[in-house]
């Protein structure tokens, strides 16, 4: 397992407002990394995290995953590479009004028909993975609970199982604990390692915070302004280094 | 910024050929043959706002904001408005351009009108009108039962027409919405549809109760049909308005599973919109029963046909007790939809 899972070749996105939020972004993601991208808001992390997914249409570009360029993907094939790509967001985007464990399902989707999930017709190996999920994440008990009555922190537990529940290879996650407490935050990183971990499943995070970092990534990629800046193992970000990625007279802050 | 520019010409010179035209006929005295020559007076409208056009464009260039017209103020873009300077509006050309323009039309509407004091204060005609409200607050309740059966007749005609159309308008909505139907093809469809909607809309339910009762001839069917097509055009407008307002994060948290267009709409929107889909189609009931009274005038059965044959044999009391019961009617749909809306936030 040499080959990497996701190999990103200079990569372009320009929005139709002619903001430039990528210039040509190149890495290799190897299977069972736990990859961290930093760097300031507007930096291009969340564009490029979504360009992977194909949420957003890259400009120019190759996205090589699992072999196969997935840049210009389109109609079923878009959906089929979706499957195989978890995501969870900063806003956690559960659907508030359906229950814990119907967010769960919507993993699903992608797999049985329009019609049948619908009228809800979930099999009973769907729902069987949807507990074991829940049960990963420690949220089991609130599976009948409606998904906009949980805390933020017990929100975004509900997200990684819907993502899981996907069967993915890759989990993206775009600043899964921006909107988070600290203490909450490394309950909900805590669940991605042992994701990481435990299922073996590539996890390319989205973070802010250099002390999260130093902890949960085994690798890290700075963006700046839409070009990669730095890349390496976390230990080796010095003070310099993080001057540079955050712009000059900053000070780390830690969280805990 | 060219979309400005004509909006604002476009604005300045219909003003300017209006007011000169009424200046022409005050002036000429054209006679009713010569008010009636469309084609030349059309091209008489178009000349005169050629000229306004040129006026317009000549003001505007000012760098002197006071010079500039209604068109300019009103149109121009919010980063010109934020830098301008309070002026007194006497001292602009758009303050008198507006202030002509207003008192004009009000001397025109008065002729138009033909508003006139001696009318409303005749002694023969007052005396008609005592007659009539004397009938209509000395209601005939021997009528009664048969206006309380006509009025049923009408609140069903009103509830099928809104059953009827809630899933077209359903359907509808979605390809009416702008962040659904993204791409060209999509965006075609979705012009296409939302002018349909608006051309139908633009057609009145009375309108629609005409053709119906010619279709399928006068009755409560015709007025229901009308009500329907009506209802629909309606509310695929209001339903595709909150469908562009859902919030983009449960659609991308759905698409990002790897569903399928239709599983997006059902998961992400559908349970962002049917509260107010549904707070929208009580509402519609609401408006459709006042609606169908209406339509029922035009041969469209219930309450308003009743209404119509009483009124055209002049018997007012029986007219009294009609509009009585339509009354209390129309305020109790009124306060329920407002309770069961109120209910659903």
């Amino acid at each position: 397992m040499s080959d990497p899972i996701l190999s990103i070749k200079n990569l372009v996105k320009t929005y139709p407002n002619g903001v430039q939020a990528l210039k040509g972004v190149s890495f290799d993601v190897k299977r069972g990394e736990f990859l961290v991208i930093i760097g300031l808001s507007g930096s291009g992390k969340s564009t490029l995290l979504r360009c992977i997914n194909r949420l957003h249409d890259p400009t120019s570009g190759e996205i090589y995953f699992e072999g196969k360029d997935i840049a210009r993907a389109q109609g079923e094939e878009v959906r089929s590479l979706r499957k195989k790509v978890g995501m969870i967001f900063q806003h956690f985007n559960l659907i508030p009004r359906y229950s814990v464990l119907s967010n769960v399902l919507m993993g699903r989707l992608g797999k049985i028909g329009s019609l049948k999930s619908i009228f809800g017709f979930f099999s009973t190996d769907d729902k069987a993975d949807a507990h074991k999920y829940l049960k990963l994440v420690g949220i089991a008990e609130k599976e009948k609970i409606r998904a906009d009555q949980l805390s933020g922190g017990q929100q975004q537990r509900v997200a990684i199982a819907r993502a899981l529940t996907q069967g993915p290879a890759i989990l993206l996650a775009d600043e899964p604990v921006a909107s988070l407490d600290p203490a909450t935050c490394h309950t909900v990183m805590d669940y991605l390692k042992k994701v990481n971990q435990e299922l073996g499943i590539t996890v390319i995070c989205n973070l802010h915070f250099l002390s999260l970092v130093r902890q949960y990534a085994t690798r890290v990629i700075a963006l700046k302004a839409g070009q990669i800046v730095y890349e390496g193992v976390p230990q080796d970000i010095t003070e310099e280094w993080f001057e540079k990625i955050y712009g000059q007279g900053t000070k780390e802050v830690h969280i805990n | 910024m060219t979309a400005y520019i004509f909006r604002r010409t476009f604005f300045d010179s219909f003003i300017f050929a209006y007011l000169s035209m009424v200046l022409l006929v005050a002036t000429y005295q054209p006679s009713p043959e010569e008010m009636l020559l469309l084609g030349r007076n059309f091209i008489l409208f178009v000349f005169a706002m050629i000229i306004g056009a040129v006026i317009s464009a000549g003001l505007n260039k000012s760098s002197k904001a006071r010079f500039h017209t209604l068109g300019e103020s009103l149109f121009e873009p919010a980063y010109k408005k934020a830098t301008k300077n309070e002026v007194s509006w006497y001292k602009t050309v758009s303050g008198w351009q507006l202030v002509i323009f207003l008192s004009v039309t009000f001397v025109v509407g008065i002729n138009v009108t033909r508003f006139s004091l001696t009318e409303l204060l005749n002694e023969d005609g007052f005396a008609g009108a005592v007659r009539l409200f004397k009938g209509l607050f000395s209601p005939n309740f021997e009528i009664l039962p048969k206006a309380v059966l006509n009025i049923i007749e009408t609140i069903f005609m009103a509830f099928m027409a809104t059953t009827l159309a809630i899933p077209f308008a359903f359907v509808l909505s979605f390809f009416c919405a702008r962040n659904i139907m993204k791409g060209p093809v999509a965006y075609g469809i979705y012009m296409s549809l939302r002018t349909f909607l608006n051309f139908t809309r633009a057609i009145e339910a009375l309108i629609w109760a005409i053709i119906f009762s010619v279709w399928v001839g006068i009755g409560p069917f015709a007025g229901m049909l009308a009500l329907m097509i009506h209802s629909v055009a309606s509310l695929a407008k209001q339903y595709s308005e909150m469908v562009e307002t859902v919030s983009e994060g449960p659609i991308e948290g759905i698409q990002s599973t790897g569903a399928t267009k239709l599983q997006t709409v059902w998961f992400a929107i559908v349970p962002q919109v049917i509260l107010p889909y549904i707070s929208f189609t009580v509402y519609r009931w609401d408006i459709n029963v006042r609606m169908a009274t209406i339509i029922g005038l035009v041969g469209g059965g219930g309450i308003g046909t009743m209404l119509i044959q009483y009124q055209g044999q002049a018997m007012w009391s029986e007219v009294g007790c009609i509009i009585l019961v339509i009354a209390i009617v129309v305020w109790a749909m009124d306060q329920a939809s407002s309770v069961i809306r109120e209910a659903l936030k």
